[in-house]
């Protein structure tokens, strides 16, 4: 049985030299907290598009379209989409539920200045039996169908311009009262519904941008995906909402991550090289009672073991600092614009357990690295040398 | 001032200067990258043309104006002439290919874009082929295309009815004089594509995204810009003109939280390094608490003790940031080549270089003040009888 020096050495080792404990402390706390603030911005973002997406809800596209704003049907069309296709869920009165929408990205302008692009979704009321209880009214009221009236996503009202109930919005050159205030999963939260047949004549637009449809129980989507393909009167493309939602966050969530990994190993490196030095010098510091731990007995290896933890401890408690100095982001609301689809999108950073243990994990290696040289050096000491010194 | 003994004192602990090197280097690396990121974000504002107006849509980035809109704009006074500039949003191969692809005037192409400089390829060949392209050099470089190649792209907002993909004939290779065009850039006839479209050859809507305008020499951009908007303020289509700067900065300005974003990691950066060195530098100073009592008592005045150890730490930053920039200088190549996709312009400039120095001369001064303060106070019999 391999016989260590008391944990307690350790830490009490650690609060004498509180000074630099704390400083390299700070120090790893940072690089965590780069770390960790990246990965819960990206954790956030791809919770938005990755949460809301059903398997039932499906939308047709246009052929080779990646994203709705590029998709685009005919009336006549989207008509025979929704009625003709067997697939599709029947509501209580016998009417299939499907629904055209209209998606257009406009420029508005943003509170705190400068223009973004917000969506616009003209829809007929079906997407709302669609939508079911996902969809509430947080304030004010449903827009009326036939008219100038439209809601806005929840997103939206403390980012955008005139996105309050009661002003009203221009778009192109008709005015459009704002009447309600709406939460939906997912992307849509940032979206202005009204409705479909006034925001087309509004915008000039005539047709729909998609088709949207919940499907019967048990729809094999594989098969309805191969026959529209090459269907003869009207080739689409389908896609259940989760398949679209995730395919739209690709580029963005896969740049975060990879921004995460690019910091995290260069910061790492100069965090490792600094909790070296700390504990060069606190060993160095300790020549003495390194030699006195040799002198009554305890092997190189013991004293190597104990160094180590206590090099781990140090950056554990750089983790739990980092995870203090990053806590405080959750929550946090931002935007950014997802140039899949050159729409804004606003989603907040989203700390998860996940990522506090990645970060507090990815401390103790950093402590692990940083310790490894002067635990090595310490245990390899001659304990006649190390008494002489100091 | 003892500089022979400043030298020595710094690599009293080799390894340990070496480690505090290590990591400012590192640090001061990633502050230039993230600071040369930020200026090529907004690169293609500072490059810019103040001759040249856009007219888009004022509705929607995604709307089309009507092509009898072109004929009105050249009708302005002030408007020297202008080009159509249609994004075409093509795939080669496999969308992760991405790259831009504008259909243009090609009679009007050269006289619009000036700064486009033909490297191979003319636009005389360019005019005459409609199928022609003029490509940019990165993106030949990139595909391995040349004078002559087909480029099949296929048709994501105008799909050709057929199914295939259209079929472009490299005409010209360019290399862009300024900022404003990058060198990744796919530029087509127009009327090959309107051609197609009306022939119903293709799918998509018929119109032009964007009419670039090149102004007469002194006329008022504001002025033109208003008199364009006026001509098509009750529809069918509201125009805004712009100056290409401020064209340019409604994309930089989409990027909404990005570069506040890249700011506060830099900041996250900067405050653990400080904190590195910082701790070395109080470490040392601990150190030569002795030897600092030995000087004094030999007459050296509080202000050399005070220089010793602040020249110490801005030396040891200087020389550490000093190679942090060369690193980031030295390895701009291979990552612009492997950023390409996300930051088409990334260069280390001399701004940055600039400032990649004065944050290690900061860095110095601030980890070094309070160590020489403290050493310059010393009192001469405490720090004789200071153990280390």
């Amino acid at each position: 049985m391999l016989k260590l020096p008391p944990f307690s050495y350790n830490l009490r080792s650690l609060w004498v030299r509180k000074s630099a404990t704390l400083l390299t402390m700070v120090g790893i706390g940072a690089t965590v907290a780069v770390l960790a603030g990246v990965l819960a911005l990206q954790q956030g973002f791809a919770s938005l598009y990755t949460t809301g997406g059903r398997s039932d809800v499906v939308m047709f596209l246009r052929p080779g379209a990646t994203s709705e704003g590029e998709s685009g049907f005919r009336r006549e069309t989207a008509e025979i989409l929704k009625k003709n296709i067997p697939e599709i869920a029947i509501d209580g009165e016998g009417r299939p539920l499907a629904s055209g929408e209209l998606y257009l990205a406009v420029r508005r302008e943003k509170l705190d200045g400068g223009e973004t692009n917000v969506p616009i979704r003209g829809v007929e009321p079906m997407s709302f039996a669609i939508a079911g209880d996902a969809m509430q009214v947080l304030e004010g009221r449903h827009f009326e169908a036939g008219t100038d009236e439209v809601i806005v996503g929840q997103a939206l009202v403390d980012r955008i311009k005139d996105c309050q109930v009661g002003r009203t919005i221009l778009i192109n050159t008709t005015p459009f009262k704002v009447v309600g205030v709406f939460d939906y999963s997912g992307p849509f939260r940032s979206e202005v519904w009204g409705d479909a047949a006034r925001m087309s004549e509004a915008l000039q637009r005539p047709g729909f941008s998609r088709v949207v449809a919940r499907l019967k129980p048990g729809t094999n989507l594989k098969v309805m995906t191969e026959r529209l393909k090459n269907d003869k009167q009207t080739p689409s493309k389908v896609l259940d909402e989760q398949t679209y939602l995730s395919s739209q966050t690709m580029a963005l969530s896969v740049t975060l991550y990879a921004l995460g990994v690019f910091l995290a190993l260069v910061m790492g490196t100069a965090a490792v090289f600094a909790g070296t030095n700390t504990m060069l010098a606190a060993i160095s510091a300790r020549s003495h009672e390194i030699g006195v731990l040799l002198a009554i007995g305890f092997r190189p290896f013991s004293i190597f073991l104990s160094f180590m933890f206590e090099a781990v401890v140090l950056g554990l408690l750089g983790g739990l600092a980092g995870c203090l100095m990053v806590i405080p982001l959750n929550g946090l609301r931002t935007g950014t614009t997802n140039f899949q689809t050159f729409t804004e999108v606003a989603f907040a950073f989203s700390v998860t357990p996940r990522i506090l243990v990645i970060s507090v994990g990815f401390a103790c290696i950093l402590g692990l690295l940083g310790g490894l040289i002067p635990a090595w050096s310490a245990a390899s000491r001659d304990p006649v040398d190390a008494l002489r010194r100091g | 001032m003892p500089w022979t003994l400043l030298f020595k004192n710094m690599f009293s602990h080799p390894f340990r200067t070496l480690l505090t090197m290590g990591s400012l280097i590192v640090a001061v690396f990633l502050l230039c990258f993230l600071r040369a990121s930020l200026v090529a974000l907004e690169a293609g504002v500072a490059g810019a043309s103040s001759n040249r107006l856009m007219v888009q849509s004022a509705v929607s980035l995604f709307v089309d104006l009507p092509l009898s809109y072109q004929g009105k704009i050249e009708n302005v006074d002030g408007v020297a002439g202008t080009c159509k500039l249609q994004w075409f949003g093509g795939i080669y191969r496999d969308p992760s290919n991405f790259f831009a692809q504008f259909a243009v005037d090609a009679d009007r192409f050269a006289a619009a874009y000036p700064e486009v400089e033909l490297t191979q390829g003319s636009h005389e060949d360019f005019k005459a082929t409609r199928t022609g392209c003029i490509i940019g050099e990165d993106l030949a470089k990139r595909f391995g295309w040349k004078i002559g190649d087909t480029i099949p792209l296929q048709g994501t907002i105008f799909p050709r009815t057929d199914g295939l993909p259209w079929e472009l004939t490299v005409s010209g290779i360019y290399k862009a004089k300024t900022a404003n065009v990058d060198n990744q850039t796919l530029w087509f006839h127009h009327a090959y594509l309107d051609e197609a479209l009306v022939a119903g050859q293709a799918t998509g809507p018929r119109g032009v995204g964007v009419y670039v305008v090149a102004l007469d020499r002194g006329a008022s951009v504001e002025r033109v810009a208003s008199q364009i908007e006026d001509l098509f303020r009750n529809g069918p289509q509201r125009v805004q003109g712009t100056t290409e700067a401020e064209f340019q900065r409604q994309f930089v300005s989409m990027l909404g939280s990005v570069p506040t974003f890249l700011g506060s990691i830099g900041g996250g950066v900067l405050f653990a390094i400080l904190f590195a060195v910082l701790n070395t530098m109080l470490l040392t100073a601990r150190e030569r608490t002795h030897d600092l009592g030995v000087m004094k008592a030999l007459g050296f005045s509080d202000a050399i003790a005070f220089w010793l150890l602040l020249g110490e730490s801005l030396l040891v930053c200087v020389i550490g940031g000093g190679l942090g920039v060369a690193l980031a200088w030295g390895t701009q190549g291979p990552l612009g080549a492997g950023l390409k996709q996300l930051i088409p312009t990334y260069v280390i400039g001399q701004e940055t270089v600039l400032e990649g120095l004065a944050l290690a001369v900061a860095l110095g001064f601030l980890a070094g003040i309070i160590p020489a303060w403290q050493a310059s106070r010393l009192d001469v019999v405490e720090a004789l009888r200071a153990e280390i």
